[in-house]
């Protein structure tokens, strides 16, 4: 039943994202300014919001953990920070297509662009950390302390545009903003995509999770087989 | 605040003896300090550049004073002991840190006169400001170093662990920190703009101490 | 349009479908490994039941 579900949000998400791209590539006019390179916004913006959202849950799913020291709550973490990861390296290799194109230079360090670096750093050393920790419950309270240490670094990332006037782009969402500063037509094209991207995501995650548990199952075998 | 003084004074108490940690910072800053004059030419205004070295020397030489922090109270026991304690978590960590900040504020010291010579810098013309920079990137290394080695005390790779985990953390604070001592060196001191970075060190050091002392139990518990 | 503009973008999209394609082969992979390795498992200890 469970994968039923699964497959279906994966194929809905997949002709949502392919109607999407139809909708990015041909019927959106170009942007004053920029030219056809724009369009990459659709999927660097979407895919660092995702990536963040998939961090806050993994980090609420840590202080789970510590509150009730369920080892579920620990699966959801690493499955939701792996996915986390990999929107991450998403967002940040068109960013730097992007801008290659507009600054010229594949990466500076400005205050954004290192934090984001930052978040991709600490969340790598996270999954390093767990794969260098065999005992389960020891790698859930360490890792989960890790977590919430790298989620400031989240935190700070997403405040970053407003803390610092940096070479990077300002916020243009109007709910963060307040008003319309850019055309009506694309902010809604973006939330398009936010909501494809996050429902792939979510079938990401769930098969990752599905990972985590077949391997505490294998583990359990294991120490079974070791017992005849 | 007597108990986290106490574990402080002891921590200094038996590197100062040893000098081990300390020895081994200092000389090492002092051989990154000479391969990097040789490898940059500094033949030209190397007051560009100073800032940035210095706090990368910083950050390798505290690294190992910070590694020692609780792998020393691993032989012997000595970290189940002092779980066990009627010590409470915070006071321990508390007190290794402000024990590890005095050892690098002791590095630093022996680094900066000789970083001065090497490099022509005069830090002496904004002694206040470099005095503020130090300190409060010392405390966020100092904060962040601390709590990683407490983490990884009982891994398998701690020495591998310990650099992968705390110098992505430590980018921001090394990043303002030499921006700060850029500006200072190069001339007009701390301006308007560089006042985010000040500002950038202080919340650093807030959020993360308190962060590490309300997850620092987590961590000790074996 | 400048020239350059529409390969980069297009670069761009490759690399964000690119991405998501290796991590997904690459969850399937693993699954399909842990799955195998499951199932030997299991096997292996129904073999050594029968035989105890």
């Amino acid at each position: 039943m469970r994968n039923k579900i699964l497959v279906a949000v994966a194929l809905l998400s997949g002709l949502y994202l392919i109607r999407n791209l139809y909708y990015i590539l041909l019927v959106l006019p170009d942007e004053a300014a920029q030219g056809a390179i724009y369009r990459i916004l659709y999927f660097h913006l979407p895919g660092w919001i995702t990536s963040f959202t998939a961090y806050f849950c993994a980090a609420v799913a840590s202080i789970w953990y510590l509150v009730k020291r369920d080892q579920r709550a620990d699966e959801f973490a690493v499955a939701f920070t792996e996915v986390g990861v990999i929107f991450t390296m998403l967002g940040l290799a068109t960013g730097m297509v992007w801008a290659r194109i507009i600054w010229g230079v594949w990466w500076v360090w400005d205050p954004r662009l290192t934090w984001a670096f930052v978040c991709w750093l600490t969340y790598m050393g996270y999954l390093m950390l767990r794969g260098t920790i065999d005992e389960p419950g020891q790698r859930a309270r360490i890792a989960s302390v890790v977590s919430l240490f790298a989620f400031v670094s989240v935190v700070i990332t997403y405040k970053s545009i407003d803390w610092w006037r940096t070479q990077h782009p300002g916020a243009v969402l109007s709910f963060r903003t307040g008003e319309q500063r850019i055309d009506p037509a694309m902010e809604n094209m973006l939330f398009h995509n936010m909501v494809a991207l996050v429902a792939f995501a979510g079938v990401l995650m769930m098969l990752r999770l599905g990972q985590e548990r077949m391997q505490r199952e294998l583990d359990a075998l294991r120490r079974q087989a070791h017992s005849l | 605040m007597g108990q986290v003084l106490t574990i402080a004074w002891k921590d200094l108490r038996s590197e100062l003896r040893t000098k081990e940690s300390i020895n081994a910072a200092a000389a090492f800053s002092m051989v990154i300090l000479v391969l990097f004059s040789f490898v940059l030419d500094i033949a030209g205004d190397s007051r560009e550049f100073a800032g940035g070295l210095l706090w990368l020397v910083f950050a390798f030489a505290g690294a190992l004073v910070l590694n020692r922090s609780f792998a020393r109270e691993q032989p012997n026991d000595c970290l189940d002991a002092l779980v066990a304690s009627p010590l409470p978590g915070w006071a321990l960590f508390l007190g290794k840190a402000i024990a590890n900040f005095a050892l690098l504020a002791i590095v630093e010291a022996v680094a900066l006169p000789v970083f001065g010579i090497l490099f022509n810098a005069n830090w002496l013309r904004f002694p206040g400001w470099i005095a503020l920079t130090c300190a409060l990137a010392t405390w966020g290394m100092t904060v962040i170093g601390t709590m990683f080695s407490a983490l990884t005390v009982n891994l398998r790779l701690r020495e591998l662990m310990l650099p992968v985990l705390v110098y992505p953390m430590l980018i921001p604070v090394l990043m303002a920190a030499m921006k700060l001592t850029t500006s200072m060196l190069t001339g007009e001191g701390v301006t308007a703009d560089d006042w985010v970075w000040v500002k950038l060190l202080i919340g650093f050091d807030i959020i993360f101490t308190s962060l590490s002392l309300a997850l620092i139990d987590v961590i000790l518990v074996s | 349009m400048d020239e350059r503009n529409f390969q980069y973008m297009f670069y761009g999209f490759a690399a964000a479908w690119c991405l998501l394609a290796v991590y997904l082969v690459t969850l399937v992979g693993r699954e399909s490994k842990l799955r195998k390795e499951v199932d030997n498992l299991k096997r292996m200890i129904e073999e050594r039941e029968k035989k105890g």
